[in-house]
C-alpha cells in the first residue's frame, strides 16, 4: 500500500469574528508547502489537492495548479496529484487543462497524477453556469478530449455537445507518455465501477471500510480485465481511499489533537453539498465554523464522534444507508487513522489485507494545528511508512500484476 | 462477481447484454434507453420492489428512487401510483452515464434474484 496526503485547504473563520485574520490564507498555503516538503523527504508517495471554488472555510484551494507548480520546485519524489481538476468546460476550457497538466508534468519531471471530476455544490455549479443534470456528460466529453489533446500532433479539433474548437497543436506535451495517470473522484460504489470500466484510478471519497474495500478491489480489477472501455490512451488501474489522520504518543492525545477537524470537514462538506442549504449560502457573510460550533454544542459528544451535517436524530441513529450520507458520517468519526503507531498499524493492515493500492490521509482540516500535522507526518514517515513500502514492493505488486494479467491496453500508473 | 450471465430471466438478461454491447460501441444514448427499458421490465418482474422503502436524510423514500437522476429520471408520482415511468429530460447521454445506469440495473437485478 502506498500513502499520500490530501488537501482541501480548509480555513474555518475565527468563531468570534465575521472574517478571517489578514494573514490566515497566506499561513495555510505556506503550511501546506512545509507539510508536503516534509512528507516528500520521508518518502510519502502522493499529495492530492482539490479544486474548489467559492466554498468559504471548507476549501480555499481554487488554483491547485499553482500550489502544484510551487511544490514541483520544492520536492523531489512525491507525486503531485490533482484530486481533482474540474473538467466541465465552464470551469476550465479543456485545452487550458491539457496545457497546465502538461506544463506541470514537465516542471515536475513527470510526477503528475491527473484526477478529474465535476463537483456537486450549488455554489460552484451556479457560479460557473454548469447545469447539474449535464455535469457528468460534460466531464466525460472534456476529459476524453483532454487526453486526445495531450497525445495528438496536431489535435484535430472537436465539435462536441459542450465545447468545440478548431485544429490546433496543444502544447506543451506531457513528459509522461502517453499522458499522466488518470483518476476520477468516486464517492459511490457505482462510480468506482465506472472508473474501472473507463480505465481510471478511483479516488475514493467514500471513506470505505476494509470489508467494503475487499469486495470493491476484486470487482474493480475484474472489470479492468473484462469490461475495459478506456477513456484515455493509457489506463491507471488503482484504488485509493481517504482516511482522516492524526498521530501522537497516546490515542487520547491523538484524539485531542485531531480536535474537531474531521467533524468540521464533514459538517462543512455536508453544508455546501446539500443544495437546500449550501445553495443559499450568503457569500462573504456567513460563518460556517460558528454555525458548526453552535450546533455541536447541542450534541457535543456525539458530534465529536460521529458529527457532520446530520441532524441530532441522524447522529443518534445507525450508519445511514445512502452512500453520500454514509461518507459524511464516516468522515466525521474521529477514529479512522487517528492514534498511536500501534493503533494505526492495526487499522492500516486491515486495508493492506484487502489489497488497497493507496491510502490518502486527510490531515489538514478544521482547526487542527500545523505543528501537530507536521509531527504526525514525521511519526508516520519514520515508524510506519517503511514497513508498508517494503510489503508494497514485495507482495502487493505481485498481487496487482496477477490481477492485470491479460490486459492488453497500455498502462501508465505509479502504483 | 456480478455479470449479466447471472440474471435468470432470459428477456432481462438479453436487454442488459444489449445495453453492454451498446456501451462498448460508444452508444451511450442507446444504452441508457435500453437500461431504462430494462429497469421498467425488472419492476414488472419484481413488483414488490415498488413497495420497498429506504432511509434518506431521516425520512423514507421508495427504494426505486435510487435510480440515478442523470437525465432519464424516474417519476415519483408514477412510482407512488404503482405505474413507474422514466422521463427523458435530455436526448443525448454519455457512455459514463450509461455505465452508471448499467451498474444500477445489474446490482438491482442480481440482488432481487431476477
Amino acid at each position: 500500500m502506498k500513502f499520500g496526503l490530501f488537501y482541501e485547504l480548509q480555513l474555518p473563520k475565527p468563531a468570534d469574528k465575521d472574517q478571517w485574520n489578514p494573514d490566515d490564507e497566506r499561513r495555510i498555503y505556506h503550511e501546506m508547502l512545509e507539510q508536503v516538503e516534509l512528507a516528500d523527504s520521508l518518502g510519502f508517495d502522493y499529495v492530492f489537492e482539490v479544486e474548489h471554488h467559492f466554498l468559504e472555510e471548507y476549501s480555499h484551494s481554487s488554483a491547485p495548479e499553482l500550489m502544484m507548480a510551487a511544490l514541483s520546485q520544492r520536492t523531489k519524489n512525491i507525486r503531485l496529484g490533482h484530486g481533482i481538476v474540474l473538467t466541465p468546460p465552464n470551469y476550465n476550457h479543456p485545452a487550458r487543462i491539457a496545457e497546465r497538466i502538461s506544463a506541470l508534468d514537465i516542471l515536475s519531471n513527470g510526477r503528475v497524477e491527473f484526477g478529474s471530476g465535476e463537483s456537486a455544490s450549488e455554489m460552484e455549479l451556479g457560479g460557473f453556469g454548469v447545469e447539474r443534470g449535464l455535469k457528468k456528460a460534460m466531464w466525460e466529453e472534456a476529459t476524453r478530449e483532454i487526453t486526445n489533446m495531450m497525445t495528438s500532433t496536431p489535435y484535430a479539433g472537436f465539435q462536441g455537445e459542450f465545447f468545440s474548437m478548431p485544429t490546433r497543436n496543444v502544447i506543451p506535451k506531457p513528459l509522461q507518455q502517453p499522458h499522466p495517470p488518470l483518476w476520477v473522484a468516486a464517492s459511490r460504489r457505482e462510480t468506482t465501477m465506472v472508473a474501472a470500466r473507463l480505465g481510471m484510478g478511483s479516488l475514493g471519497f467514500g471513506f470505505e471500510t476494509p470489508d467494503e474495500l475487499g469486495e470493491r478491489a476484486l470487482e474493480y480489477y475484474r472489470l479492468v480485465r473484462e469490461e475495459l472501455m478506456p477513456i484515455g490512451h493509457a489506463i491507471n488501474p488503482a484504488l485509493a481511499v481517504l482516511n482522516t489522520f492524526m498521530m501522537a504518543d497516546s490515542d487520547e492525545e491523538a484524539m485531542r489533537r485531531s480536535a474537531n477537524g474531521p467533524a468540521f470537514f464533514s459538517y462543512s462538506l455536508g453544508y455546501y453539498y446539500n443544495p437546500a442549504v449550501g445553495g443559499k449560502h450568503p457569500p462573504g457573510e456567513f460563518n460556517v465554523y460558528r454555525d458548526f460550533l453552535n450546533r455541536s454544542s447541542e450534541t457535543a459528544q456525539m458530534q465529536q464522534q460521529r458529527g457532520g451535517f446530520l441532524s441530532p436524530e441522524e447522529i443518534r441513529s445507525e450508519e445511514p444507508a445512502d452512500e453520500v450520507q454514509k461518507a459524511l458520517y464516516r468522515a466525521a468519526r474521529s477514529g479512522n487513522a487517528i492514534g498511536t503507531v500501534e493503533t494505526l498499524r492495526k487499522t492500516l493492515l486491515k486495508y493492506e489485507e484487502q489489497h488497497l493500492d493507496t491510502m490518502i490521509f486527510v490531515a489538514q482540516c478544521g482547526d487542527r494545528k500545523h505543528e501537530h500535522i507536521m509531527e504526525s507526518i514525521e511519526t508516520f514517515g519514520k515508524h510506519l511508512l517503511p514497513e508498508f513500502k517494503e510489503r508494497h514492493e514485495s507482495e502487493h505488486r505481485k498481487w496487482r500484476a496477477e490481477q492485470l494479467k491479460g490486459v492488453d491496453f497500455p498502462i501508465n500508473s505509479s502504483i | 462477481m456480478p455479470t449479466p450471465k447471472d440474471i435468470n430471466d432470459p428477456t432481462l438478461r438479453e436487454k442488459v447484454e444489449t445495453a453492454f454491447a451498446e456501451m462498448r460501441a460508444g452508444k451511450g444514448t442507446d444504452a441508457v434507453r435500453t437500461l431504462a427499458d430494462s429497469f421498467l421490465y425488472l419492476l414488472e418482474l419484481k413488483p414488490a420492489l415498488l413497495q420497498e422503502k429506504i432511509a434518506m436524510r431521516n425520512r423514507e423514500i421508495p427504494r426505486v428512487m435510487r435510480w440515478p437522476a442523470l437525465g432519464a429520471n424516474i417519476k415519483l408520482d408514477s412510482v407512488i401510483a404503482g405505474k413507474p415511468e422514466i422521463e427523458f429530460i435530455r436526448e443525448r447521454f454519455s457512455v459514463s452515464e450509461a455505465m452508471t445506469y448499467y451498474q444500477f440495473v445489474l446490482d438491482e437485478a442480481l440482488e432481487k434474484n431476477a
